[in-house]
């Protein structure tokens, strides 16, 4: 789901900078709307075989997205997060559409080359891909199981 | 005059040094030589396996043999997936060689934590010189395994150790020397026997099986060999340790009750999930109030006598009598004593929400009067809970206290479409003294650690133990978390005991959450009974599992698995072989008499996703059974008149018919299928011609010598260790 916006930016690989294993092949260097100054890697298609969920939700200060840690399968230390519910005001502003995040100082970026080899591999070039998953499924009440 | 006794300093317990010996592998810089050095705020001071497929290991070798007393685990300063949920510690002499000393857990925080390690046998302390630790699981299951820092404790002084290094070399030898004198005579070298046994004067097992085993195996003197037992059994009590260590059987057993008059299907309760059950122990009554039908919530309340095996139907609809509604998800619980039910709560779907009062109504029956009584209107005006379901209630009848716990507290919805509505309410912990019909908070639901705080939940299970007078909880949901925890609620002294924080768990040893479970009590023997049947989760249905009944030993605080049925369920209606046992359920009811020890169970929501109306009205009892003295001795005495026979029908066949018709038959239980079968098989040793079956290991042996060896070996099982020869056999030490 890139809008114009976000299709001049590189595509980078996103390694895990503790023990380097590859953790990404689409990742976008990007900066955190509610706070501009963070800066981190963000990537549409959720990494699973890399990277796995660690502990429970939690929403930050700055503002009521609803996140979950994400942690490298190698040494597992805590890479980054996943968005698992946006707020409103994020999900209304500009935003690249990307919920899997990785912090800069937890890992170690590479922009990646077309397959010219000459030129920077752009994310307009980069085929469209389904959108996340629904993060709501199986919301089957539970009160079925009671009677 | 003074007798002074010089005792020897205390050994001291210090720091023992190692280094690593072998590992199963690492990943990247992670290198087992790390957990060699204590860094919590370096992520990378660590050993790191490659992967958590097993073997995963670290063997450490001591720079010289020592008790190892105690292990300390160093961690990281942040909470880490890849600590060790589940371990395992071996030690021993040699690698080869070693012995489970320690199998926990820890916990996912920045605290170092040390254990014990078994460093005893009996009395006497043995040393190791190897010790191996084995990952099992890690917190987070697709992580790898990670260890930060490992400590030994212990004694390496000479002085202490070599002592036991002794002790545990003559251990050894004398435990080799028992299998070959087992093995000599097992092969009837009787010289070779007599000989080491003159040389080393060490005993291959206690006097009273020497005897057995002279009776039996040499003389052939069966009558003997069976007084010799029955003494043993009855006299002695040396079966007690046999008995104490066989698990329960559970024997379910339909109850299909006298119908009375004849009015077809009016003579017991119809169909029905979320109903709820209580049992007067005294009277043997069960009674059952209310339910879903799978269409709509019931009001008719029953008792069932258990001497009568009849229902009655005390009323078709209680509210026509002052009682409560039709209803179900409510909670009830008994004063025996008085003779008392109470019954709070009810369940309404989203549709009728936000039309029917949300009141809290209770009620109280009286047996004797068969008279309602509506207590409160609302017992959330009075200070109480707010109208809730599955919440769980217990009866204190001594103090004439009730406690309820948990449960969703009905809210009317805003926006029915809406389903990131507000979070989920849980009810708290409540007590009500039924004397001045008042209520009081004990506990506010609370989602911190404090020691004396309390999760609230749906689906858990809370008990009232009579002696101690706490209330036991555990399990249960938290919307979509199951909770894994388990704690005691002192009511006098107004104090939470955590027994298990739901972390440390050795999954497969507790009740799986999540399974339906209905548990029960029993103060007497002072154990928890859990019965676990359906998965929530619609995918592990699919698994074909049925109920597993675990019983938990409160003195022992420990769990153990009665029986954990895997069989497949065949969805034959016309299935022609009885049910052995109740299918697998949800929403039923399970009650327990703990004078006469039988559980009860009456119908459920057997969660048919193609007939989701569908309810059940089966009703069951569950007697645990263990085998008794009786049994055991009765079986004895069959194996013996067995063998007996078998040894007659090759040389004298008609004698051998009818000792098989009379004194072999006597030992068998001609009631029970199993035993009738195999008896009526035995018949066909007379058409024998030869035993075609040699005892493997046993070829050098006469067969009338080896066959009575392998009824000797079978026999000395039933006695305690402590009496027995070594279980071994030299020939299984043999590898190809």
């Amino acid at each position: 789901m890139s809008t114009s916006t976000f299709k001049n930016r590189c595509v980078t690989l996103v390694c895990c900078k503790f023990c380097d294993s590859l953790l990404c092949t689409r990742g976008m260097k990007a900066v955190l709307l509610s706070d501009t100054k963070v800066e981190l890697f963000s990537t549409d298609i959720p990494p699973h075989s890399t990277v796995d969920f660690v502990a429970s939700c939690y929403c930050t200060e700055s503002c009521k997205c609803r996140l979950k840690d994400i942690a490298c399968l190698k040494c597992g230390n805590v890479v980054g997060y996943h968005v698992v519910a946006p707020c409103k005001p994020c999900l209304l502003s500009c935003n690249n559409g990307h919920f899997w995040m990785f912090h800069s100082d937890s890992v170690s970026a590479v922009n990646r080359l077309d397959p010219s080899g000459l030129n920077l591999l752009l994310w307009g070039d980069l085929p469209e891909t389904e959108s996340s998953e629904d993060e709501g499924t199986g919301d089957l009440s539970e009160e079925e199981y009671i009677r | 005059m003074l007798l002074f006794n010089k005792m020897a300093a205390n050994p001291e317990n210090r720091v023992l040094c190692y280094s690593v010996f072998k590992w199963s592998s690492y990943s990247s810089t992670y290198l087992p030589e790390n957990i060699l050095v204590d860094k919590p705020n370096d992520q990378s001071s660590r050993w790191s396996s490659e992967s958590n497929y097993p073997p995963q290991y670290l063997i450490l070798k001591l720079e010289r043999p020592a008790i190892v007393q105690s292990i300390t685990f160093g961690k990281y300063e942040k909470t880490h997936v890849c600590n060790l949920k589940k371990f395992k510690v071996f030690g021993g002499m040699s690698e080869e060689n070693m012995t489970e000393l320690l199998s926990s857990g820890l916990k996912n925080d920045y605290n170092k934590e040390t254990f014990t390690l078994k460093h005893r046998i009996d009395e006497q302390m043995f040393p190791c010189r190897f010790i191996k630790i084995v990952p099992l699981m890690s917190w987070g299951p697709s992580f790898n395994f990670s260890i930060w820092y490992i400590e030994l404790h212990g004694i390496d002084e000479p002085d202490v150790v070599q002592p036991c290094l002794n002790w545990y070399s003559k251990y050894r030898e004398q435990e080799a020397i028992r299998l070959c004198l087992k093995h000599f005579r097992q092969h009837n070298y009787t010289e070779a026997f007599e000989s080491l046994q003159k040389k080393t004067k060490i005993a291959l097992e206690h006097p009273m099986l020497t005897d057995l085993h002279d009776k039996l195996v040499l003389k052939g003197d069966f009558d003997a060999c069976e007084e010799l037992i029955d003494k043993a059994v009855h006299a002695d009590g040396l079966f007690n340790q046999y008995i104490s260590q066989q698990e329960y059987k559970p024997r379910w057993s339909q109850i299909i009750p006298k119908s009375n008059k004849g009015d077809g299907d009016d003579n017991r309760p119809g169909m029905r999930g979320g109903h709820q059950m209580v049992i007067d122990v005294q009277t043997e009554t069960v009674y059952l109030f209310g339910g879903w039908d799978g269409t709509q919530d019931l009001a008719d309340f029953w008792a069932y006598s258990v001497q009568e095996n009849q229902w009655i139907c005390i009323s078709r609809d209680t509210e026509k009598e002052n009682g409560p509604s039709a209803r179900s998800c409510h909670k009830m619980c008994i004063d025996s004593q008085r003779r008392q039910i109470y019954t709070l709560g009810r369940y309404l779907d989203s549709s009728v929400r936000n039309s029917k009062s949300l009141k809290s109504d209770f009620y109280r029956y009286d047996i004797d009067t068969n008279t309602w009584m509506l207590l409160s209107e609302d017992t959330s005006a009075d200070g109480g809970p707010k109208l809730v379901f599955d919440h769980q209630m217990c009866m204190d009848s001594e103090k004439h206290m009730i406690y309820t716990f948990g449960g969703r507290i009905l809210t009317c919805n805003g926006n029915v479409d809406d389903s990131r509505t507000s979070d989920p309410q849980f009810s708290g912990l409540y007590a009500y003294h039924c004397h001045s019909n008042t209520w009081k908070l004990l506990r506010e639901d609370s989602c911190n650690a404090g020691p004396e705080d309390v999760q609230s939940r749906i689906g858990h299970c809370m008990l009232f133990h009579t002696k101690n007078r706490c209330l036991y909880v555990f399990g249960g949901q938290r919307s979509k978390t199951y909770l894994n925890d388990f704690f005691s609620y002192d009511v006098d002294n107004d104090h939470v005991e955590i027994i298990s924080d739901g972390t440390k768990k050795d999954s497969g040893m507790v009740p799986m959450t999540g399974f339906t479970q209905r548990a029960t009590i029993d103060p007497e023997l002072n154990e928890i009974h859990v019965l676990s049947g359906l998965s929530k989760d619609k995918d592990k249905r699919e698994e074909n599992v049925r109920n597993s009944f675990w019983i938990y030993d409160i003195a022992r605080n420990s769990w153990s698995c009665v029986y954990k049925n895997d069989q497949s369920v065949k969805e034959n209606p016309s299935k022609t072989l009885q049910e052995e046992e109740p299918c697998p359920r949800f929403a039923h009811q399970l009650v327990y008499d703990e004078l006469h020890k039988v559980h009860y169970l009456f119908g459920g929501n057997p969660g048919k996703s193609c007939s989701p109306k569908m309810r059940l009205d089966d009703f069951w009892s569950l007697k645990l059974c263990r085998p008794s003295k009786e049994y055991l001795l009765r079986h004895c005495k069959y194996l013996i008149r067995k063998y007996r026979f078998e040894e007659k029908a090759q040389t004298e066949p008609l004698s051998a018919l009818k000792y098989l018709q009379n004194d072999l038959s006597l030992t068998v239980d001609h009631s029970d299928p199993e035993e009738t079968k195999e008896f009526q098989l035995l018949a066909s040793a007379l058409f024998k011609s030869s035993s075609d079956f040699i005892p493997l290991g046993f070829s050098d042996v006469d067969q009338t010598y080896a066959q009575r060896t392998q009824l000797f070996d079978t026999l000395v099982n039933f006695f305690p260790d402590s009496m027995t020869p070594p279980k071994g056999n030299l020939v299984d030490l043999i590898t190809l």
